[in-house]
């Protein structure tokens, strides 16, 4: 084996071992983070508890994530979306665990978007998150129930 | 959708969450789900990581009860395990807020609170490349929040409050998630009997989209969860 070779074996052996820490946010994905916060804030003055989990990534224009969550019957959901920038429109879409799509309520705003619905079958949804407009953007996923 | 995005921070919903889906065709006696005080003395890490789960769980029990005492007393417990998995000093932090928003009677803060602690927890055994308790503790919460929504479906069965019960999906999530931890820990005993039973689990809420759980197939879940608890509740001898 050429030691060049040994040498990135060694390295990327360590690397496995020693266990990679947990990615840090990018200024980008925190300020995507507070945006969506902002948003869900907005539906715990009705009595929504916002989940701590969340999912924050990079979307490019006309790129779609789609996210699976589990939901209960008899709880209302509030699926928040906030962008790095005033990115112009944010389409967040609900599917049923059968792929059905869902009637949500909806709420639009530049660099942040909201779906609501209450839910009557309990089991698995689907929230598609699609970047319609603008440049490529940091976004932050976050949801409350009550 | 079979790309979707899966992860335990988004797709594991906490006991909260089912509990709050519960409290709305009935009126559960949360006291009535209360444990006694918890045994600190397990024998291995996975069995500390599930209890720790199971803990949580009791707490969000307590903010339904509005059991300010009861709160702050699981509060502690969480430390107190926590600690011996040699989880961050952060916890500690969480530990006082959760006593504060307990004092002041906050309840839906003390929900956010409770997760966020279990969060840390989880973010702590990642940086200690404990990656694979992280499931574990995930998976404690489930069962025993499962246990108590089984618990009061089973006493009052009726099938709207059944389909409170029906999650397949995230069943199949967890159980898959345990499937890829190490082999060794695949080969801890209590691992093992946790597998086992919750491929049993699966298949009894397995239920199609829009059915709920028969009365039959809630207690066949109710006895195999109660097991289950036992199982893991266990002290060391």
């Amino acid at each position: 084996m050429k030691p060049a070779a040994a040498k990135l074996i060694l390295i990327l052996w360590c690397v496995c071992a020693l266990g990679l820490p947990a990615r840090a946010e990018t200024d980008q994905e925190v300020a995507a983070r507070a945006t969506a916060l902002d948003v869900a804030g907005a539906f715990s003055n009705d009595g929504f508890k916002i989940r701590d989990g969340h999912w924050v990534g990079t979307i490019a224009p006309n790129e779609s994530k789609t996210f699976a969550v589990n939901l209960y019957s008899g709880n209302q959901y509030w699926f928040s979306i906030g962008a790095s920038q005033p990115v112009k429109r944010i389409a967040v879409d609900v599917f049923d665990e059968t792929g059905a799509p869902v009637t949500t309520e909806k709420y639009h705003a530049d660099g942040k978007a909201a779906a609501g619905l209450s839910v009557a079958n309990s089991g698995q949804y689907f929230v598609r998150v699609r970047l319609e407009e603008g440049a490529p953007a940091a976004i932050c996923f976050v949801y409350s129930y009550k | 959708m079979a790309q979707a995005i899966k992860t335990d921070d988004i797709s594991i919903p906490t006991p909260g969450e089912s509990f709050s889906a519960l409290a709305k065709p009935t009126k559960p006696d949360w006291t009535a789900s209360f444990r006694g005080p918890m045994a600190m003395n397990y024998k291995t890490r996975a069995q500390i990581a599930l209890n720790l789960g199971g803990l949580i769980a009791d707490g969000f029990i307590a903010v339904e009860a509005q059991d300010s005492q009861q709160v702050k007393n699981i509060g502690g417990d969480i430390l107190k395990m926590a600690k011996s998995l040699g989880v961050s000093a952060n916890i500690l932090a969480r530990g006082n807020s959760i006593n504060q928003f307990a004092e002041n009677d906050e309840w839906p803060a003390l929900q956010e609170e409770l997760e966020a602690t279990q969060n840390e927890v989880k973010a702590s055994m990642q940086s200690h490349r404990d990656q694979d308790l992280v499931i574990l503790v995930s998976l404690g919460g489930w069962i025993r929040g499962t246990q108590v929504v089984a618990n009061v479906v089973a006493k009052n069965y009726d099938a709207k409050l059944a389909q409170v019960l029906r999650q397949p999906e995230l069943v199949k999530f967890i159980h898959a998630k345990l499937n890829q931890v190490s082999p060794e820990l695949q080969n801890d005993p209590l691992v093992k009997t946790v597998d086992q039973k919750l491929q049993t689990v699966e298949t009894i809420l397995s239920t199609p989209f829009g059915k709920s759980p028969s009365a039959d197939e809630v207690k066949q879940l109710q006895a195999a969860i109660n097991q289950l608890m036992q199982e893991i509740q266990k002290k060391a001898s």
